[in-house]
């Protein structure tokens, strides 16, 4: 099936594979379609039909509260085409480098489960094949029974990775993360595309880095730690992580982050004190109280320098840190990486 | 029309209050008196100019603004100068140009011009949809460029040695839009060298824009 893409700047046109959705078959042909999450639920990337016919495999997807349907609007990342079909995106798209994208449909079985604490765990997925992404990326997933896929960030960085970890919050009546606690869920198949997603790391780029978390949005950065270590990114650059949780009950990974040792790892706890036992129980990590965001304010004022800031975790979270960035940092929307889920 | 009026203290500043972007409400977005940002993909604005800052894509329009007594007015704008070529220039050039523009009406399907037509006129979208084709008859492909209200098209008239048009454009919708002659416009130009040399950069970004390649941007 051929799509035709108009774009604010000029046209595409790529192939798309029976039930593949559009979104996807783009990136594959290494076009730039804008996107975020990918799965349904930020709206940025829809598009608007203007011949052919599409099919949305999840007309509830929490996205399309951005859509106006009579306007013959859809997100790409739902929607796969019922023969050839042509569309416009209101952004300008440019082709990206060949290869640049390594977007691909990835067969897995999930190989362990393990509780991190009372309601985070960390799923571990043997690949059906070796997969390559960069720190920083995320995978769209999908489980037997469940409608829609979700975005989850790899923790792991080692390339080529023959096995990917994730880290999934339980949410009650959460579809996908009852299953993984259900206890059934090793030894089934995951469907998954990707690697997805911008907020990417590399060596290379030469920057300080300000690593502000909540919750399972440490995934990511774990990636991005572990890709800067192997680099000996430390000896060259600064870099600051901020993991926000509620409680040390909901506190994960302090073992992992502490061999981080030349980072600044501060964790802060939003709905209680700092307990006494903490600093001389993880002597390589820093802790406060407060709300992510305000403790890396308090603690980054006039340490910006040649910054390049990744975020991730609950929406509101992301949201208040990139009002700290933007408006008392002063950093500029180039120097700020996240991919939003909402 | 929905409008977004800010204030930075001492002064009033009014742009489009929908992001050109993916129409997010900009009310919604973060503005520090200086800078306006969209909250949803952290475009940018200057608000005294709406010109584009950081990695926004598209400006903002913008509306002078008077204060009288309680009251508060702002001035709905021409098309010509809430695209990104002509917005800002001296105010005497752009009445100027004003003056030349002639406002024409396209229904929809009707031809405004095609493939080796002489490129004389250079227009300005002021509303509908224009949609452009390259190649003739059969062998056309839809150019794929979609236009803003106050962006300019057929430009090929501002420049030497494009006599013909190498696209064609045929009106998607009804529209409405500015025709201007290119000749007429580049004296005016001429005569106002600094506006003509604004207009000229942001001519050179703006065809660098649309010939964009791999990893270009």
């Amino acid at each position: 099936m051929r799509i035709q893409l108009n774009a604010r700047n000029r046209a595409f046109q790529f192939p798309a594979a029976p039930g593949e959705k559009i979104l996807y078959a783009g990136l594959r042909a290494q076009v730039g379609l804008p996107y975020e999450c990918a799965t349904g639920t930020c709206g940025t990337c829809k598009a608007r039909l203007v011949e052919g016919r599409v099919d949305d495999a999840w007309p509830e997807a929490p996205g399309r509260k951005f859509l106006k349907p009579d306007r013959g609007e859809f997100l790409m990342c739902q929607c796969t085409p019922q023969g050839d079909v042509s569309l416009e995106v209101a952004s300008f798209v440019y082709p990206a480098d060949p290869g640049a994208f390594r977007v691909a449909p990835i067969g897995g079985t999930v190989s362990a489960v393990r509780a991190l604490t009372h309601d985070v765990c960390a799923v571990e997925v043997a690949l059906d094949a070796p997969c390559e992404f960069d720190a920083g990326q995320f995978m769209a997933v999908g489980a037997p029974g469940v409608t829609g896929m979700r975005g989850y960030s790899m923790v792991n960085c080692d390339q080529p990775a023959t096995r990917l970890e994730f880290v999934v919050k339980k949410k009650p009546g959460g579809g996908f993360s009852e299953w993984l606690f259900s206890g059934n869920a090793v030894g089934a198949r995951l469907d998954m595309v990707g690697p997805l997603g911008k907020a990417t790391f590399h060596p290379g780029m030469g920057k300080n880095l300000l690593c502000i978390a909540g919750g399972s949005g440490i995934a990511g950065m774990m990636s991005i730690l572990g890709r800067a270590a192997a680099d000996n990114y430390f000896d060259r650059h600064k870099v600051h992580v901020f993991f926000g949780v509620r409680t040390m009950r909901d506190a994960f990974f302090l073992e992992e982050l502490s061999r981080h040792a030349r980072a600044e790892v501060t964790i802060a706890l939003s709905d209680e004190d700092v307990p006494a036992t903490a600093a001389a129980e993880w002597p390589n990590l820093r802790f406060q109280r407060g709300f992510v965001h305000e403790v890396a304010k308090r603690a980054m004022a006039g340490r910006y320098e040649d910054v390049r800031a990744y975020l991730a975790g609950p929406p509101p979270a992301v949201e208040a840190a990139i009002r700290v960035l933007l408006l008392e940092a002063k950093l500029t929307a180039d120097c700020i990486r996240y991919d939003k889920f909402s | 029309m929905k409008v977004l009026v800010a204030s930075s203290g001492s002064e009033y500043f009014a742009v489009q209050a929908i992001c050109p972007h993916q129409e997010v409400p900009l009310c919604e977005g973060m503005y520090d008196g200086k800078v306006l940002t969209c909250h949803q993909h952290l475009w940018q604005w200057d608000i005294r100019t709406g010109a584009a800052m950081g990695i926004a894509e598209a400006p903002l329009e913008r509306y002078d603004v008077t204060v009288d007594g309680d009251a508060l007015y702002v001035h709905a704008q021409g098309a010509l100068n809430v695209g990104e070529l002509f917005n800002g220039i001296a105010p005497a050039t752009l009445e100027a140009l004003a003056k030349l523009a002639r406002r024409e009406e396209f229904a929809a399907g009707a031809e405004l011009y095609k493939p080796g037509d002489a490129a004389d006129d250079f227009f300005v979208l002021e509303s509908g949809r224009i949609e452009f084709k390259i190649g003739r008859g059969e062998r056309s492909d839809p150019a794929g460029f979609m236009l803003n209200r106050g962006e300019v098209f057929g430009w090929a008239a501002l420049l030497e040695s494009q006599p013909h048009r190498i696209a064609g454009a045929c009106a998607l919708e009804d529209s409405v839009v500015l025709r201007v002659n290119g000749k007429e416009a580049v004296r005016l130009l001429e005569a106002d060298a600094a506006s003509g040399l604004v207009v000229m950069r942001r001519l050179a970004a703006l065809v660098a824009r649309f010939l964009a390649a791999a990893g270009a941007k």
